[in-house]
């Protein structure tokens, strides 16, 4: 859990020095990091560490619930990027420097039901929820194809709903029997019934768009946290 | 990096508590009046004289807290959201009488009421002020409307913060023209 690296500090955030210890492919172009966790550094299941790096700020949600020894990050690797490649190339044990927690997306216990909707590594925040004790939520899960679904059977073991939702033309290999054919807008257009929820929305910024016009129309009653995936 | 969803485009935005209400409801105004406070004080900062320079850390600081306002007024009360957020408190209020007191006691009393104006940041302080006596009228309304005496308080300490502030703001602008030389332009009827 230690470093052995001491923080610094970079304007008011706090600058902690961790190390690589795992790397766990997910699928062709994502991966699982596992990172050391620093001596005092605590945060809250949804919540995201902020890479600072020489070619700019990098933001991931943590997958871990808070009592984890590590810290774990879910990235796809952009092929172009500046930063994702390194780290995707980066020998265990190399040296990063993070700051955090960042951010607000964080589970509020109430009496209306919650829907997760997520694409693609969107799911990340969701797997730390689950991993700190949140139950029974309904989870929709939008990727391209099957092989997108991470954490899948930890996720269906801890939702009272798991719905994989298959938006590619090959979609239909290795797809969970179960799994809807279509965005996650179109699932819970044809299959939420009405009423009001709490939504947690966590993707990209056209996914953020439509699902929130989406509650707006159909169920108006309901709350809408989100998180941009940039 | 996009900024934009076009989740609001429909006229809606999402609170902090997560309720989705229009763009002209009361809440937004007031949140939109303290980020419209917060912009002047931004403009403030970079016209300040050197002679003055040591305000800009004070006018980030009161950023900083603008900020937490702005959250807790996008907050609804009961929200179990606003345990994520850092509220302020009567030291807040405390340290902007204490820089009041610190800033005028170097002014020449004031016997009639000035018109604003002066050195640039000066004016953007009165700007500032302005704005700010429209944002606390704001939440004002807001605390009226919201009925309940245990509701009516979670506006309370914004209230004591904001007239505070505007009441600072006054006075910097005074200590802006001081520092630079301008004198107060006194009202004739």
């Amino acid at each position: 859990m230690n470093s052995g690296l001491a923080p610094s500090t970079n304007g008011s955030a706090e600058v902690y020095a961790v190390r690589l210890l795992k790397r766990r492919r997910l699928d062709g172009g994502t991966f699982e990091f596992t990172l050391s966790r620093p001596d005092g550094f605590s945060f809250r299941a949804g919540q995201r560490i902020r890479f600072e790096h020489p070619t700019g700020e990098r933001d991931y949600s943590l997958v871990n619930g808070p009592a984890a020894t590590e810290l774990q990050v879910c990235v796809r690797i952009v092929q172009d990027g500046h930063f994702t490649p390194r780290l995707a190339r980066a020998a265990i044990h190399s040296r990063f420097d993070i700051s955090g927690p960042h951010g607000y997306f964080i589970f509020q216990p109430a009496a209306r039901p919650a829907v997760f909707v997520a694409t693609g590594t969107g799911i990340a925040p969701f797997i730390a929820m689950a991993r700190s004790g949140v139950r029974g939520f309904r989870l929709l899960h939008g990727t391209r194809t099957a092989d997108g679904l991470y954490y899948q059977a930890e996720l269906r073991a801890a939702a009272a709903g798991y719905v994989a939702c298959l938006s590619g033309a090959a979609a239909a290999a290795a797809a969970p029997p179960d799994a809807f054919a279509g965005r996650v807008t179109a699932y819970l257009a044809a299959h939420l019934a009405p009423g009001a929820y709490d939504f947690y929305l966590c993707g990209r910024s056209e996914m953020i768009r439509d699902v929130t016009l989406l509650v707006d129309r159909r169920f108006p009653a309901s709350l809408v946290y989100s998180e941009i995936f940039f | 990096m996009k900024i934009y969803t076009g989740g609001g485009d429909q006229g809606r935005t999402s609170l902090f508590s997560g309720e989705r209400v229009f763009k002209a409801h009361a809440r937004i105004d007031a949140y939109g009046d303290v980020d419209e406070l917060n912009s002047v004080l931004g403009a403030l900062a970079a016209a300040l004289p050197d002679q003055a320079a040591e305000i800009g850390t004070k006018i980030a600081g009161l950023q900083a807290d603008l900020m937490k306002v702005g959250a807790w007024l996008a907050t609804s009360p009961g929200s179990p959201a606003l345990a994520q957020i850092e509220a302020l408190t009567t030291a807040d209020a405390a340290a902007l009488e204490a820089a009041i007191d610190q800033l005028d006691a170097d002014l020449p009393p004031l016997r009639s009421f000035i018109l604003p104006g002066g050195h640039p940041a000066a004016a953007w302080a009165h700007m500032a002020r302005t704005v700010c006596r429209r944002a606390e009228r704001r939440v004002v309304g807001l605390a009226d409307a919201a009925g309940d005496p245990s509701r009516q308080d979670h506006f309370a300490g914004l209230l004591v913060y904001l007239n505070r502030l505007s009441d600072y703001l006054f006075v910097l602008a005074r200590y802006l023209n001081h520092v630079t030389g301008i004198p107060d332009r006194m009202w004739k009827k």
